[in-house]
């Protein structure tokens, strides 16, 4: 195997199963999610000498982010597609994934779908931020705004998901 | 109603601030009712993400694509020089049927052997992220090699090689096409070699192959069917096989 290829796989497979979080959360779609990914990881590949050094998975996550906005920009032009809406219908429950870790009660589920459910700009920066771990500066480069705007964002995805989850809790 | 200090009071939660600006959010938190109920919802929505909310993970069939792809795209001009020597040995008679028998070769021989060569692999890396790599661990081949009676068909030979750094470390029972296989754990260095044992039926076995990064070697004996995998240089596994294969049972 020639040098790239095995520093490829070295750094970037580790974090494969993140990519494929993030491709899942924002796609809501196990189809489309692997699609996503094996698009981006391709990408990633081609792009690689430009990879300046430092921590790879945001700037794998970046081309996964964009890999899903290509995607649903030309589903888009293909059908009209309804932005999420308020309503209860379980937005996860196409399939009970084997892989996933066992959500246990119905308090789970819910929470899964109040996040799913998030707009897309406020879902994506809670992603990153509570289940990927991304500093700031990172889910700024992730997503292409300035970190006022990650900030910004983060809060009204947190009070979303207060005013709909919590509120449900008490 | 909104406190203007609540970005701050977040950043400070997610662990962005440093020592001064910190402090400062911790004394605004204090005397902040708004900042505390933040603080409180913020902490119970982040454990409640952390415990309840799906991580979902690549499919392995997903990692095996992926694989692929890489193979193909990592070496780009195998693929033009292949096809121009099958037009110029379609050109001529004989080469004619040579590149059919080729072809043939190539359409029946292995997606049997193909995937083998792809699930021992993903068997090797599986046992190495998931921590069941080793079910007994022993570097003793008379606690090893009993071990196995009874768990799998096969007893595998498990000679210990400490004079060439390759030793035995412990073995586990895996699954290969179908039927269970003893596999014996070696560590050279700080490589894992797992040497897979499982019964002949008469499979094909897959040439030697090297699969995101990991070599795989195969060969039958008597009635087994073997295969080595392991991170470690091809030549020292080919060296490992060597040393496994003129070792008397």
């Amino acid at each position: 195997m020639d040098a790239r290829r095995q520093q490829f796989e070295a750094l970037a497979l580790p974090h494969l199963d993140a990519a494929y979080n993030l491709a899942r959360w924002l796609s809501r779609s196990p189809t489309d999610a692997e699609d996503i990914v094996q698009d981006a990881m391709l990408r990633a590949f081609r792009a690689f000498d430009g990879f300046r050094g430092g921590d790879i998975k945001p700037w794998l996550l970046a081309i996964v982010r964009n890999c899903w906005r290509n995607a649903s920009a030309d589903t888009r032009r293909r059908k009209h597609t309804a932005l999420p809406e308020e309503h209860d219908e379980p937005l996860l429950s196409d399939e009970p994934s084997p892989e996933a870790t066992v959500v246990e009660a119905s308090e789970g589920r819910r929470l899964n779908e109040v996040i799913a459910l998030l707009p897309n700009e406020f879902r994506e920066v809670l992603i990153l931020r509570e289940m990927e771990d991304l500093s700031y500066r990172e889910i700024a480069d992730v997503t292409g705004v300035p970190i006022g705007t990650v900030m910004s964002r983060l809060a009204r995805a947190r009070a979303l998901l207060k005013e709909k989850w919590l509120r449900d809790q008490t | 109603m909104s406190c203007p200090e609540l970005l701050r009071t977040q950043a400070y939660l997610d662990g962005e601030l440093d020592g001064i600006a910190a402090a400062e959010a911790e004394r605004h938190i204090e005397t902040c009712a708004e900042c505390q109920q933040a603080s409180a919802d913020a902490a119970q929505l982040s454990d409640a993400i952390r415990s309840a909310v799906t991580l979902h993970r690549a499919p392995d069939a997903l990692r095996a694509r992926i694989g692929a792809i890489l193979d193909e795209e990592a070496a780009p001009r195998v693929v033009p020089f292949k096809r121009r020597n099958f037009w110029y040995g379609a050109l001529s008679g004989a080469g004619a049927m040579a590149a059919a028998a080729g072809i043939a070769f190539v359409l029946i021989l292995p997606p049997s052997a193909e995937t083998l060569a792809q699930s021992i692999t993903d068997d090797h890396t599986a046992a190495l992220t998931s921590g069941h790599l080793i079910q007994i661990a022993s570097s003793s081949h008379h606690v090893v090699k009993p071990w196995f009676a009874g768990k799998v068909d096969v007893s595998p030979p498990t000679p210990d090689f400490p004079d060439q750094s390759f030793t035995l470390t412990g073995g586990r029972v895996d699954q290969v096409a179908g039927s269970k296989a003893a596999v014996v754990v070696y560590r050279h260095g700080r490589h894992v070699i797992d040497l897979f044992v499982w019964p002949d039926r008469g499979s094909v076995l897959p040439g030697n192959a090297t699969r995101h990064g990991y070599h795989s070697i195969f060969w039958k004996s008597g009635d087994l069917n073997f295969a080595a995998v392991s991170d470690t240089e091809r030549h020292e596994l080919e060296k490992f096989v060597g040393l496994v294969r003129s070792t008397p049972e």
